[in-house]
């Protein structure tokens, strides 16, 4: 179980491929909204896409098991003494730890893109702010993972993830959005986490209600997760 | 070391198991010989508990199977297991290693040479070799192979086998040579059944040999039953399929006895048609 642990988190951290997706494009983004549409306020759009690419960091957890369930991966794993949740508590860690490194990217494109400046105590909160946000996210990807299987499970992610993030008003701002969506768009996990990060900005702490809404997705999504793995053929 | 008691496993109308029993004990080389499709992997899974059986059971190392992975003295190379394409070969062997009790690394030249590859570019004969070197890293007493030499070639073939030298090892196959070669027993599975089970020379003399087909138009079947080296008979109507392990004795026999004998073709026996006879069905 350690061995597995020690293995996957030295795979999410040797992997290019994570980086540039989850902060190059975020950064990519950034710069477009804020230097060449000139849209939104470079703080909060940091924030914004910061936590869109841990967002879909945590998400694509569940890509991977998705993969690896279609690639016979997990059957030789299953004939070694790793037991079956020491795989998920391995895909997990190795992930989220994968998550870090991209929001510090984004966040450094800020400043030293963006000229964002903030107080010392807000850049080394940020970080863990957004990253605990995008929790629900990953127990989401579990349960995508056990759900499909190969490619049309990164698709299905794919449009899940886009559909949450602009929801959750990290594209466009909530209060811009429709007045039938916002109440729905207010109480969907992407806006949660990224609020967490929007009010460190003012120097305020988490709400009360953000922090019910995400330990509340969490909880439905770890059932779903659950309920999928038992169904699964191939753990 | 392996227990199976009458297994019986339907996927849908087909029957892939069919009241299977086998017991293997210690320091066996147990080898699955059968055709594609005979339930060889149908029944390795089982046995190790990735398919549930329909009934029977299933024990490995006298526990559960299930339990017997965990205590890590298994080893096991699966035909259709995948591998992690982004890591490189010594990274995965030596974290596979670390998950049991007595973490072992195969210690072959080619494996070592491979170290620093990322699995990505490995050739299917490497990836076996990787496979291979996964169902060693933990010392196992028991190995379980299923068709373990498929895209090797001759050297590592030959490499492998040394390997499992010292070990009990149950593996499939569907060539009678690697039966022959790397087991003193041989299992002989047809449509989910075990039709024949014993040391090699039994089975090669059921399975190997000729086949010579003949037409006699007054079928004499006890005269052609008493022809030197021959085992088995099949007769349809006026044509006759002889299975010796002697076809020169056979034949000159045939040609002095049977004056009006016609038609005579031999042939090598090949494991399929072996199996037409050995279960009496049709093919």
């Amino acid at each position: 179980m350690r061995s597995f642990l020690r293995f996957e988190v030295r795979r999410a951290m040797s992997n290019p491929v994570n980086l540039v997706f989850l902060a190059g494009f975020p950064v990519l983004l950034y710069l477009l909204w804020t230097k060449v549409l000139d849209l939104a306020s470079g703080p909060v759009s940091m924030v914004s896409m910061a936590t869109y690419g841990a967002m879909g960091g945590a998400l694509f957890i569940g890509g991977a098991i998705a993969l690896e369930r279609s690639s016979g991966w997990l059957r030789q794993l299953a004939v070694t003494p790793l037991p079956a949740h020491g795989y998920i508590v391995g895909k997990l860690v190795g992930g989220m730890l994968a998550v870090l490194p991209s929001v510090v990217i984004v966040l450094a494109a800020g400043a030293l893109l963006g000229g964002v400046r903030l107080p010392a105590g807000t850049w080394l909160a940020l970080p863990l702010l957004i990253w605990a946000g995008v929790i629900p996210f990953a127990a989401l990807g579990v349960a995508f993972g056990y759900s499909l299987k190969g490619q049309s499970a990164n698709i299905a992610m794919m449009v899940a993830y886009f559909l949450l993030a602009v929801l959750g008003g990290l594209w466009l701002p909530v209060s811009r959005m429709p007045e039938g969506l916002r109440t729905p768009a207010e109480y969907s996990p992407a806006y949660q986490a990224g609020s967490l990060g929007w009010r460190a900005l003012d120097g305020l702490a988490p709400t009360g209600t953000s922090v019910l809404v995400l330990a509340g997705w969490t909880a439905l999504f770890v059932l779903l997760g659950v309920w999928r793995y038992r169904s699964a053929a191939w753990r | 070391m392996l227990e199976l008691t009458e297994l019986k496993k339907n996927y849908g109308e087909i029957t892939a198991l069919d009241g299977v029993s086998l017991r293997v004990r210690e320091g066996e080389k147990v080898a699955l010989l059968g055709p594609n499709g005979a339930g060889k992997t149908t029944l390795l899974s089982i046995a190790l508990g990735l398919l549930s059986p329909d009934s029977g059971t299933a024990r490995l190392l006298g526990r559960p199977p299930r339990e017997a992975l965990a205590a890590g003295r298994v080893g096991v190379l699966l035909q259709d297991a995948g591998l992690p394409d982004d890591v490189r070969v010594g990274d995965l062997v030596g974290a596979v290693a670390g998950m049991y009790p007595t973490p072992s690394i195969l210690a072959d030249p080619e494996l070592e040479a491979l170290a620093g590859r990322r699995v990505l570019g490995l050739s299917g004969g490497q990836r076996q070799l990787v496979r291979f070197a996964l169902a060693l890293a933990g010392d196992p007493r028991l190995l379980i192979l299923d068709e373990p030499t498929v895209g090797l070639d001759v050297d590592a073939r030959r490499a492998l086998w040394r390997q499992v030298s010292d070990r009990t090892v149950v593996f499939a196959t569907h060539y009678l040579a690697e039966a022959d070669d790397h087991a003193d027993r041989v299992v002989l599975l047809s449509g989910g059944r075990v039709v024949a089970d014993g040391p090699v020379e039994e089975i090669k003399a059921l399975v190997g040999g000729t086949e010579v087909r003949l037409t006699l138009d007054t079928m004499d079947e006890p005269g052609l039953r008493s022809l030197p080296g021959v085992h088995a008979i099949v007769i349809e109507g006026t044509t006759a399929t002889l299975r010796t392990g002697d076809s020169d004795a056979t034949l000159r026999a045939l040609f002095a006895g049977f004056g009006d004998v016609r038609n005579v073709r031999t042939s090598g026996v090949d494991l399929e048609s072996a199996f037409v006879s050995l279960t009496g069905k049709g093919a």
